[in-house]
C-alpha cells in the first residue's frame, strides 16, 4: 500500500470514528464519569464527587450479590441446556429427509418473537390456575409451582431455552454443512461407527462454531431482562433478580444513575474477563488443531 | 447501561433541536400536549376534549397515552430539557413528594385562588392532600385508586351459605369488619364450596402490588409504615401479627401457586367465578358488573365494601405543570376546567373514578352512574385512606418493603424478620 493509499484510508475512516466516538465514546466516558458521583436525576444540583465510594458500597449491598448470582446460574443454565438441545437439533435437522426446510424454519420461530410477548405468553402458560401447562400436568398428577420460590429461576431459564435454542441450532447447523466432506468419507470407509464419527470428527471440527456460538449466546444471556420484568419482577423475594433487572431498577425506577453507572462497569468487567477466557481456549485448540 | 444512558441523552438533545425548531414564538394557536396512561380513565377525558376545544378555540389539546412503566422516565426526560415536552403531566402519588424536591413542578395555589367557583376544598381530603407538599399545592385531583373489598354479594346472600355459617359461628354471615372475621369468612366460602370457590384472590407479587394490597392488613391490625413522627415502626407486633394473618390466608384460602399474581390474574379470577373476594382498586366493581365486561354471567354478582377495619390504602393520580412548560397560563386553563365541579360530574357519569365530594354526592351522577350506594361507599373509602409511603424515597421504599413482604409470603423468612429486614432497609434509605 502506497503512502498515498494509506492517507487516504485515513481521510475516509475518519467520519466513522468520530461518529462512534459521539454514539459510543461519549456515553461510556460519561457513564465513568458519574459512576464517581452521586448523580441522582432528581437531585441535580447535589451532585459531587465521591470516588470509588459507590463502586465499594457495592460490597457491601446484598442485593447485588444476590443478583450476580441469579445472572450467573441463569446464563449457565441456559447456555448449557441450549447447546446441548441446539446440537442434538442440528444433528436431526442435518439429517436429509423431505420436507427439511419446512422443518427448519419451524424450529426456527420462537425466534422471532419479541422477548417481552414470549415472557407475557409464559406468564400465563404457566399460571396455576388459567394456564394450559398446568392443566394438560394435573392429569398426571404433577402439581408444578412454577414461579414460587424454588423452580421460578429454573422456568425463566426454560423459558429462555425455548426462544433462544433455534439460535443455537442456526449456528451449529451452519457450521455442520461448511464441513468438509471427505474427513468423513475416510472414516465411513475405515470402518467407523456413528457415534465415533461424533466423537472424533463432527464434535472437533465443529469447535470454533460451537464456542462462537456460546459466546454469543452467553453475552446475550447476560442481558435477560424482558421474561423478568414481564414475569416475576425479580420475586419471590429476589430469587430471579438478574443484575440488569437490579439495575434497571436503581437506574430507572430510583433514578440514582451514578450507583447504576458502577454497577454496569462492574458487569462490563465480568464480561470482559470471560471473553477473554473464551477466547483464549479458542485460540489454544487452534493450535492443537 | 450505556446504551441507555446515551439513549437518553439522545433524546434529550433530540427533544431540545425539536423544541428549539419548530415553537411559534405567538402565544395562540396553542397546542397542549399531555402525558397520560392507557387506562379507562384517560378514555373518558379524550371524550371530554372536544368540549374543552369548543370552549377554548386558542388551545389543541393532544393526548400522548402510554403504559405505565413508560411514564416515569419520559416524564423526568421532559423536566430535564430546556423546554417541556409535556404541557401538562399526571403524577402518580409516590412521585409526588420526589418531583417536588427536584423543583420539577410549578406551585398552583395563586391560580386556584383566582380561578372563580374552583372550590378545592370540595375535593375529598385524603386525595387532595398528596398535591400538598410543604403547605404549597403542586398537584390537583385527577382521579383516584383507593382500595376497597370487592365480594361475590350472591354467595353472602345464599341461604345455604348464611345457615351454615349461622351454625358454625352463631354470628349471620355479612362482609368482614376485622382481620380474623376475613380470615374465617374467606375460609368458610372455600370450605362450603367444596374447594371449587376460593376464599381470596391475592395479589402477593413482589413490589409495589403485594405492600399495596398488605398495607390494608397493617393499617386494620393498628400499624402503619411510619409513626407520625416520621419513625419507621414497621417492625411492631401489630406489623407482625398482620402479616402472620395475610400469610395464613395466602397458604389456606387463596388460588394455590398465586406467588406472583398482580391485580390482572386477580380479576380474572374473580370474573371467572374462582374467587369469593378480593382487595382491589374501587372502580374495579362498575368493570365486575359490566354485563359486557369480563365476568359475563356473573355481572352484576358483585359488591364493593370497606376494607376490614375500614381505612384503606389510597392511590390517585394529580395533574401538575411542569416548572419548564411554556404555556402554563393555557396548562392551567385546560386542569382547571376538567377538574372543575361541572366537568367533574360529568367524567363521573362517564365512568371516571371520582375524587370531588359534590360529584359523589350528586343524584344525578348516582341515577346515570353506578347508584347511590357505590358513590358512597367510594365516598366513604376515601375519608378514611392514607398513601402507601411518602417522601422524595416513597417509590425505593415501597420496593423494598415489598420485595421483604413477598419474601416472607414465599417462606424464605419468617414475618418477623421480613419486617424487620425491611424496617431496616427503610431506615436506611431515609438516613441517605
Amino acid at each position: 500500500m502506497s503512502q498515498r493509499d494509506r492517507a487516504l484510508g485515513r481521510r475516509l475512516l475518519f467520519p466513522l470514528l468520530v461518529l462512534l466516538a459521539l454514539v459510543q465514546g461519549y456515553p461510556i466516558a460519561f457513564a465513568a464519569y458519574i459512576s464517581f458521583h452521586n448523580y441522582q436525576l432528581t437531585a441535580l444540583d447535589q451532585v459531587r464527587w465521591v470516588g470509588l465510594a459507590q463502586y465499594q458500597g457495592l460490597l457491601d449491598n446484598p442485593s447485588y450479590w444476590t443478583a450476580t448470582r441469579n445472572t450467573l446460574v441463569f446464563v449457565g443454565g441456559a447456555v448449557i441446556l441450549e447447546l446441548l438441545l441446539g446440537l442434538a437439533l442440528a444433528l436431526l435437522l442435518h439429517w436429509p429427509v423431505p420436507g427439511q426446510n419446512a422443518f427448519r424454519a419451524i424450529i426456527l420461530m420462537p425466534m422471532f418473537i419479541t422477548p417481552i410477548a414470549v415472557g407475557l405468553m409464559f406468564r400465563f402458560l404457566l399460571n396455576s390456575q388459567l394456564g394450559i401447562i398446568p392443566a394438560l400436568l394435573r392429569p398426571l398428577g404433577l402439581d408444578v409451582d412454577w414461579f414460587g420460590p424454588r423452580l421460578a429461576l429454573v422456568s425463566l431459564i426454560l423459558i429462555d431455552v425455548w426462544q433462544w435454542t433455534p439460535l443455537m441450532v442456526l449456528f451449529l447447523l451452519a457450521g455442520l454443512e461448511a464441513l468438509p466432506t471427505e474427513p468423513f468419507e475416510a472414516a465411513r470407509v475405515d470402518g467407523a461407527s456413528s457415534l465415533q464419527i461424533l466423537r472424533h470428527l463432527t464434535l472437533p471440527l465443529l469447535r470454533p462454531v460451537i464456542l462462537a456460538a456460546v459466546l454469543i449466546r452467553m453475552l446475550d444471556a447476560f442481558r435477560v431482562f424482558e421474561y423478568v420484568y414481564a414475569i416475576t419482577r425479580g420475586g419471590p423475594g429476589e430469587r430471579t433478580e438478574t443484575i440488569l433487572f437490579h439495575i434497571y431498577r436503581v437506574g430507572f425506577l430510583y433514578f440514582r444513575l451514578g450507583e447504576a453507572a458502577a454497577m454496569s462497569f462492574t458487569l462490563a468487567a465480568v464480561i470482559l474477563i470471560l471473553v477473554v477466557i473464551l477466547f483464549y481456549i479458542l485460540r489454544r485448540q487452534e493450535a492443537w488443531a | 447501561m450505556f446504551r441507555f444512558i446515551g439513549r437518553l441523552l439522545m433524546a434529550l438533545a433530540l427533544i431540545g433541536l425539536g423544541l428549539a425548531g419548530c415553537r411559534p414564538a405567538t402565544p395562540a394557536p396553542v397546542t397542549l400536549t399531555i402525558i397520560m396512561e392507557q387506562v379507562p380513565d384517560t378514555d373518558v377525558i379524550q371524550k371530554l376534549l372536544p368540549d374543552f376545544e369548543k370552549e377554548n378555540p386558542g388551545i389543541r389539546v393532544t393526548i400522548d397515552a402510554m403504559p405505565y412503566d413508560a411514564m416515569r422516565d419520559k416524564i423526568l426526560a421532559s423536566f430535564m430539557a430546556p423546554k417541556a415536552t409535556y404541557d401538562v403531566i399526571i403524577v402518580d402519588n409516590p412521585w409526588m413528594d420526589e418531583f417536588v424536591a427536584g423543583n420539577f413542578l410549578e406551585p398552583l395555589d395563586s391560580r386556584i385562588q383566582t380561578t372563580p367557583d374552583y372550590d378545592f376544598e370540595d375535593f375529598v381530603r385524603p386525595v387532595r392532600e398528596i398535591g400538598v407538599v410543604g403547605g404549597k399545592v403542586y398537584g390537583v385531583p385527577f382521579y383516584n385508586y383507593a382500595l376497597g373489598l370487592i365480594v361475590r354479594q350472591d354467595l353472602f346472600d345464599d341461604p345455604a351459605y348464611r345457615e351454615a355459617y349461622q351454625k358454625a359461628y352463631g354470628q349471620p354471615l355479612a362482609p368482614p369488619t376485622t382481620l380474623e372475621e376475613y380470615v374465617r369468612i374467606a375460609q368458610f366460602f372455600k370450605e362450603q364450596s367444596g374447594g371449587k370457590i376460593y376464599g381470596a384472590a391475592m395479589q402477593p407479587q413482589r413490589g409495589y402490588k403485594v405492600f399495596e394490597e398488605w398495607k390494608n392488613w397493617l393499617y386494620a391490625a393498628g400499624g402503619n409504615l411510619m409513626d407520625e413522627g416520621g419513625n419507621v415502626i414497621l417492625d411492631r407486633p401489630e406489623a407482625v401479627q398482620a402479616l402472620n394473618l395475610y400469610i395464613k390466608m395466602y397458604q389456606t384460602v387463596a388460588p394455590p401457586n398465586s406467588l406472583n399474581w398482580g391485580f390482572d390474574e386477580a380479576l380474572r379470577s374473580m370474573a371467572a367465578g374462582e374467587s369469593a373476594t378480593m382487595m382491589s382498586y374501587n372502580w374495579m366493581l362498575p368493570t365486575l358488573n359490566n354485563p359486557q365486561g369480563p365476568a359475563g354471567a356473573l355481572a352484576g354478582k358483585f359488591a364493593l365494601y370497606e376494607v376490614p377495619g375500614g381505612k384503606a390504602v389510597l392511590g390517585a393520580w394529580h395533574w401538575a405543570i411542569p416548572h419548564n412548560a411554556p404555556n402554563k397560563d393555557a396548562s392551567w386553563r385546560f386542569i382547571s376546567w376538567i377538574t372543575s365541579k361541572a366537568v367533574e360530574k360529568q367524567r363521573v357519569i362517564l365512568g371516571g373514578a371520582p375524587v370531588r365530594v359534590s360529584a359523589m354526592k350528586d343524584p344525578e351522577v348516582w341515577q346515570k352512574g353506578f347508584g347511590q350506594a357505590y358513590y358512597e361507599t367510594v365516598l366513604k373509602i376515601l375519608e378514611d385512606a392514607e398513601p402507601l409511603a411518602r417522601g422524595p424515597k416513597a417509590e425505593e421504599i415501597i420496593q423494598v418493603v415489598g420485595t421483604e413482604l413477598n419474601a416472607a409470603v414465599a417462606g424464605e423468612k419468617t414475618a418477623e424478620q421480613a419486617l424487620k429486614d425491611a424496617a431496616d432497609q427503610v431506615r436506611k434509605i431515609q438516613g441517605q
